[in-house]
């Protein structure tokens, strides 16, 4: 691979994924690490890398090193696991020396003033974050060897946070004062998303089911469903709290409510029908024709067809299909607070009324990683389905 | 074994199929051959019921077609297509025991059948149950496909272009063990193809439809010999017609097993149409022959090419 | 699984859902609120206050925003909220009533017409008054003797250097902005004002304490925490040019009837929040990011509401 002119885009000189990355990098070396502010509300002065107290920003100097050069070291597989190593080391380092500089800052748990991430700190991460795909993609990792590595690297951050070690970052003094709000967050949030997606499971197979069987359902099927997922959020939220309550007080005692968790799974599912819907119509469709015949041929039953041939042929496809759902509604459920419905949404939009950013990050980290996680799950599940299909290709 | 009787199919704007009568005899490899749109594929996929008649009745075994569930009536008809159509989920042996499986047959009379099957179209067995289609070749796909067409052992098979998408070396391989199979087990064969040379070897009973009607039926021979018009002269191939009669007699039936000859033999069932391009490359007027053992048979003179003496 | 034990799991999950919505609307109070700071501290201090007295609550607090809220308590959705007096002028579009810039009026009026049209009964109210108010950076204030919006008309007629941060709704309503300029004799031009997307305070009074883009005054509500820990003072409305808005819970005639102790519960816990102490209470939720849980119980507690 390292030798090859090809790789490197004819010319001889640094590679130019690596540059722009170590660019990035030297980009968050220059922007201040950390922000320093009296309060949560106001914003801080930064503080810049070389400005943090001690010893400690010297330490991230081997990894940065590693990486800072990358352009004009090897591009062979013993490089790709040095540079690997390197960002799993930066990006551990990096919320390491957030939190123990913030405790050298302001020890007092008390005090109003809030020590936060700064532009610098977020470049970094992100710079890390780059060079780890890139270098994980270099080295062509599969994809359980990928995600089993991802949770190795992410290990030390989270016995970090665990320790205590990163408290006096305003990101967590926020977790400490929402701890119960947290909690019931995440519950409402994976509640909503749940309660959303089995029902549009059900639903959205059954349109794509129908739509794949009958060309005339599909005529209108589809553009009905687009027009649902082009309606802003926040407007589909607002106009089920008419028909909701009004359905509520007709049927007094059912618990039918135009506000709160059932508005809101409502609409969650609404947006999933079309993901959904596509998903088992492509997974169907992708189904040799011949192949349908030959069931057919030998004497499958209209079932036994759908569920001995069809239905695992399109299975790859329609779990795709379920992913990419199950990621929009963790992200969408973050509207439902503006309906009652809790969740993570809740914290996010209090703390864009309190102009809390660091609350407002509390809301939103997450939700990011739920997505993130879920993504995960599915693209673990589909590589073992996969793999239990035998690398099937047409 | 079936009977075809005043079919007709009209599908949008052209008659596909028009009153159309036929009987097939059984134990016969049938060959219905015919341009596209000539209505062969639709009369072989009215057979088994995947294509309703319009008007007109089919008759398999006696029995009206129509007295049973489609899906039970294929399960008793052997069905092979052009592109193979495996299950690309299923191993072989489970693409093999396709049919028997819906039939519910005991787990090891399915593996046995499914060896039997593997054995009997030069698969060996233990190489090929457990692999996936894909990691087939184009004919080891085939091979599969006719394994699962027979593997319920229907009394009647129903072959649509089964070859039409294989390499020539290939598909000629595959036809002689066709032939072969079908000689073994004295199956009805209904065989749908649109190349004449595949019709003329394999056929016992060549069916020439056109415009979703019987142009000309019989015996191969009757094709070259006493085309009906001239729209089956040139189906056949005017000029071609000479050659592919020697094609359909083989070496044995004008062997001299008392005469003599030098140079590499050739097999006794090789057919005339191959001995005759070796008399032309290698310029001689008789060549050794020895039968399927390999042993010694005698030689075939080029006057006999013209037939006659094997009565 | 197979399609059937799919389609009974979803049902079932349906109808638990539907079944626990039920078994909370039985025999509790639903408490709502609005999703602001204000709205949440309120809304959980009558949670706290009830429940310490024994009536079982569902805590629908942070519902939504004013129109959420007033839906689903008018469509019966939850029994109790707290609503500002002033707000009135808008539920039955009759801003021209003087009776709303004056506290008793205002709040017996909207009383009587909500108790008719929608069988909504408001409890006691808070003396605070929640209202928009205009609020300066401290520095500019003293060196200026601002005190009152008279000082403030006279400082920017006679050219004093002013900008003011605001929502676009409190720039343009008839109300709110012109009602002050006129009423006070000032005219602020273009370049004097700075109009910020939604109408947060918290985003105005950061931008006037941080002096972004020359701001050097907000607009503001009577109650916001942030204004004084920010260092802003807010400027009196000596003419009284902006209606009253006192908090106070309105609950559900039917809920009421049910639990009539809850009037006398939340009276005194009402009367006790001041503008002073709401002021305070808020900023320990926005300066101090505290839980407003928390901030209402340890308030309860301190005042011997509830132990």
């Amino acid at each position: 691979m390292s030798a090859t002119p090809a790789h490197n885009g004819h010319t001889a000189g640094p590679d130019r994924v690596w540059l722009l990355l170590a660019l990035l990098l030297l980009g968050g070396c220059a922007l201040p690490f950390l922000t320093h502010a009296a309060n949560r509300l106001l914003t801080g002065h930064g503080i810049a890398l070389t400005a943090l107290p001690g010893y400690l920003p010297w330490l991230l100097l081997a990894p940065l090193g590693v990486l800072l050069a990358s352009p004009w070291l090897p591009d062979n597989r013993p490089w790709h696991w040095t540079r690997l190593l390197a960002t799993i080391l930066l990006g551990n380092a990096l919320p390491w020396l957030a939190g123990s500089s913030a405790r050298l800052l302001d020890s007092d748990a008390e005090s109003l003033a809030r020590i936060s991430f700064g532009g610098g700190f977020w470049l970094l991460l992100l710079g890390s974050l780059l060079f780890y795909m890139e270098s994980s993609r270099r080295l062509a990792l599969t994809s359980p060897w990928r995600t089993l590595l991802t949770l190795a690297a992410l290990l030390p951050a989270g016995l970090l946070l665990a320790s205590g070690q990163l408290n006096q970052l305003s990101l967590l003094r926020e977790y400490d004062n929402f701890r119960d709000s947290f909690d019931s967050a995440l519950q409402q949030h994976v509640q909503l998303v749940v309660l959303s997606l089995l029902p549009a499971l059900l639903l959205g197979t059954a349109l794509g089911l129908l739509a794949f069987r009958l060309a005339r359902l599909r005529d209108w099927v589809f553009p009905a469903l687009n027009i649902v997922q082009t309606i802003p959020s926040i407007a589909l939220f607002g106009l089920l709290i008419g028909p909701l309550a009004w359905l509520g007080k007709q049927l007094p005692g059912s618990g039918i409510a135009g506000v709160g968790m059932l508005p809101a799974t409502v609409a969650l599912t609404l947006y999933s029908l079309l993901p959904l819907a596509r998903g088992t119509y492509a997974g169907l469709q992708q189904v040799p024709a011949e192949v349908r015949d030959a069931a057919r041929g030998i004497g499958m039953t209209g079932w036994q067809i759908f569920l001995r041939v069809e239905l695992p042929l399109a299975l790859p496809v329609f779990i795709g299909g379920v992913r990419i759902t199950a990621v929009q509604a963790v992200g969408l459920a973050v509207v439902a607070a503006l309906i009652g419905a809790g969740g993570f949404g809740a914290i996010m939009f209090q703390g864009l009324s309190g102009s809390a950013l660091d609350q407002v990050l509390l809301g939103v980290l997450p939700v990011v990683a739920l997505a993130i996680a879920v993504d995960a799950g599915f693209k673990l599940a589909i590589a073992w389905l996969d793999r239990k299909n035998h690398d099937r290709h047409f | 074994m079936i009977d075809i009787s005043n079919v007709s199919k009209r599908f949008q704007h052209s008659n596909a199929v028009d009153g159309l009568s036929l009987q097939i005899t059984a134990g016969e490899l049938t060959v219905l051959i015919g341009t596209s749109g000539s209505g062969k594929s639709t009369t072989l996929k009215m057979i088994n019921r995947l294509i309703e008649p319009d008007s007109g009745s089919i008759r398999l075994a006696g029995e009206d077609i129509r007295q049973q569930t489609p899906e039970v009536l294929r399960r008793r008809i052997g069905y092979a297509i052009q592109s193979v159509g495996l299950f690309p989920h299923w191993t072989v042996e489970q693409n093999i025991a396709a049919v028997p499986t819906l039939l519910k047959w005991p787990a090891a009379r399915i593996r046995n059948r499914v060896t039997e099957l593997l054995e009997l179209l030069h698969l060996p067995a233990e190489t090929f149950r457990q692999r996936y289609p894909h990691q087939l070749s184009g004919g080891q796909q085939q091979r599969v496909g006719v394994a699962r067409a027979l593997a319920a052992d229907p009394e009647v098979l129903l072959m649509d272009e089964p070859f039409g998408a294989l390499d020539p070396v290939t598909r000629g391989s595959l036809q002689q063990e066709l032939a072969r199979i079908q000689k073994l087990s004295g199956k009805t064969i209904v065989l749908v193809t649109h190349d004449i040379d595949e019709a003329l070897q394999l056929g016992q009973h060549i069916v020439l439809m056109d415009k979703g009607r019987i142009v000309q039926q019989g015996k191969p021979e009757s094709f070259l010999l006493q085309p009906a018009n001239d729209f089956v002269r040139d189906f056949v191939g005017q000029s071609d017609a000479g050659v592919r009669l020697l094609g359909l007699t083989t070496v044995a039936s004008r062997v001299q097993p008392t005469a003599r000859a030098e140079g590499e033999p050739i097999r006794s069932d090789c057919t005339l149409r191959e001995a005759l391009s070796q008399f032309v490359s290698r310029q001689v007027d008789r060549l050794p022959v020895v039968n399927e053992q390999g042993q010694h048979a005698g030689a075939l003179l080029f006057c006999d090419l013209l037939g006659g003496k094997a009565s | 699984m197979n399609k059937r034990s799919l389609l009974s799991l979803s049902l079932l999950t349906l109808l638990s859902v539907g079944y626990a919505a039920t078994a909370f609307a039985a025999d509790t109070i639903r408490v709502g609120s609005k999703i602001d700071t204000e709205g949440a501290l309120l809304g959980n201090i009558i949670v706290q206050v009830l429940e310490a007295n024994g009536i079982k609550t569902t805590n629908k607090v942070s519902l939504g925003n004013t129109k959420v809220v007033r839906g689903a308590i008018t469509a019966g959705e939850i029994d109790i909220y707290p609503e500002y007096t002033g707000n009135g002028a808008f539920f039955f579009a009759d801003e021209k009533n003087p009776a709303w810039k004056n506290v008793d009026a205002g709040y017996q009026l909207v009383k009587k017409l909500d108790q008719e049209k929608n069988q909504l009964t408001w409890l006691t109210p808070s003396p605070a008054n929640n209202t928009w108010a205009i609020a300066i950076r401290k520095d500019v204030a003293s060196a200026n003797k601002l005190k009152t919006l008279s000082d403030l008309g006279r400082y920017i007629s006679s050219g004093g250097n002013f900008k003011l941060a605001a929502s676009a709704e409190f720039i343009e309503r008839p109300d709110a902005l012109p009602a002050f300029q006129s009423a006070y004799g000032f005219k602020l031009k273009q370049d004097q004002l700075l109009t910020l997307a939604g109408g947060d305070t918290a985003v105005t009074i950061k931008t006037a304490a941080e002096q972004t883009s020359g701001v050097n005054a907000a607009m503001a509500y009577g109650t916001d925490g942030p204004v004084a820990a920010l260092g802003l003072v807010t400027l009196d409305d000596v003419k009284g040019v902006q209606p009253i808005y006192a908090p106070a819970p309105i609950i559900r005639a039917d809920a009421l009837a049910k639990q009539p102790r809850i009037a006398q519960l939340l009276a005194p816990v009402f009367r006790s929040l001041s503008s002073a102490t709401l002021q305070q209470l808020n900023a320990s939720i926005a300066i101090e990011g505290k839980d407003a849980r928390k901030v209402a119980a340890s308030y309860l507690k301190s005042k011997g509401f509830i132990k």
